[in-house]
């Protein structure tokens, strides 16, 4: 039986993947080995026939159809690498991720400062993050402040 | 300046340089003369018309976001067959990192190739139309595993040496000489079975 590696050189001397040294050991075996020919020769064959034989398919969709998917994917892709290629300074980067921990501060701040005596007083400002929102109500009376953060 | 008549005539190096410059419609002539090559590459590789499909559009995408990057060392055709080839590798890695090898595989990477190949008997396939061999061809390389497919396509169609693939798909020389040969070896067999059917 042939070893494996022999098995492979044979291959690879069909795929003229040998140096020069190793097709000439091949060769020599060759010549007195029916068995070795005969893989060869099946190697060749085989690799002739898938070669010529290519498989073909045709796109299953007309011509106007396919161009205008690869023209939506091309324009989603222009906007997709123009959102990411938009300069965001590292500052407003911080400040996106800082807003939750701002937010807490200025909780804690109103809650321990003492307040004004108003009655009732109501804030709202905008924070760094565009749609977030707080406000404030505190009553003297009852001493109790409640914020909402939205 | 070119002119929307010229396009059917124009060679592919002259589309490309339009395309180059933007003409949308000098590519599209492109994709045109090459849906069909690319497209039946993906199918090859991918067995499933949806992926095939997609990942065709997938490469045409590229070759317009990367044509300055063509200088035309090879053909256009080639270029492009070997940028579908990589999505479809890719995807192919993608795929299989959700599922188990198949037992066929595992069989193979620990039986070794003692085991010789089926003697391919004198044309297998003799009295077959070329269209009926491709279609069966293709049919027996529907059988094989992916990382047989892959190989065996990479060495006999794109014409890549050992070392080239190995590179490709990220394996050693030595696993892409055993896929080549188990791949071959399924194919003989495959094609003698479908002999002996016609025989019967």
């Amino acid at each position: 039986m042939k070893t494996t590696e022999f098995t492979l050189d044979l291959q690879a001397y069909v795929d003229g993947e040998l140096d020069a040294s190793h097709r000439a050991e091949v060769e020599r075996v060759l010549a007195s080995d029916a068995e070795a020919r005969a893989l060869v020769e099946g190697l060749r064959q085989l690799s002739e026939l898938v070669r010529t034989h290519e498989p073909l398919a045709r796109v299953p969709e007309s011509r106007e159809f396919y161009w205008s998917q690869i023209q939506r994917r091309i324009a989603a892709a222009e906007v997709a690498e123009g959102r990411e290629a938009r300069p965001a300074s590292g500052a407003l980067n911080w400040l996106r991720w800082l807003a939750p921990a701002l937010g807490v501060a200025a909780v804690a701040v109103f809650v321990v400062l003492p307040r004004p005596s108003a009655e009732t007083t109501t804030l709202a400002s905008n924070g760094p993050v565009e749609d977030a929102v707080s406000m404030t109500f505190r009553s003297d009376a009852d001493g109790v402040t409640i914020h909402w953060i939205n | 300046m070119s002119l929307k008549s010229d396009y059917p005539s124009a060679s592919d190096e002259q589309l490309v340089a339009w395309a180059k410059d933007g003409d949308t419609e000098a590519f599209e002539e492109l994709i045109h003369r090459h849906r069909d090559k690319i497209y039946a590459r993906a199918m090859i590789m991918m067995r499933n018309e949806g992926d095939a499909v997609d990942l065709s559009q997938e490469a045409w995408v590229k070759a317009w976001q990367r044509l300055r990057q063509f200088q035309g060392e090879s053909s256009f055709a080639t270029w492009m067959t070997r940028i579908v080839i990589n999505l479809c590798l890719d995807q192919i890695r993608r795929q299989k990192r959700t599922r188990a090898e198949s037992i066929e595989e595992l069989e193979e990477e620990s039986g070794g190739v003692e085991r010789q190949m089926p003697v391919v008997e004198n044309n297998p396939t003799e009295g077959l139309e070329t269209e009926e061999l491709r279609r069966r061809i293709d049919e027996a390389m529907g059988k094989l595993t992916d990382a047989h497919r892959t190989v065996l396509v990479l060495h006999e169609f794109d014409g890549l040496e050992y070392k080239e693939i190995a590179k490709r798909v990220g394996i050693s020389i030595g696993t892409v000489m055993s896929r080549l040969f188990y791949a071959r070896r399924r194919m003989a067999t495959l094609l003698q079975s479908l002999k002996r059917e016609r025989s019967e």
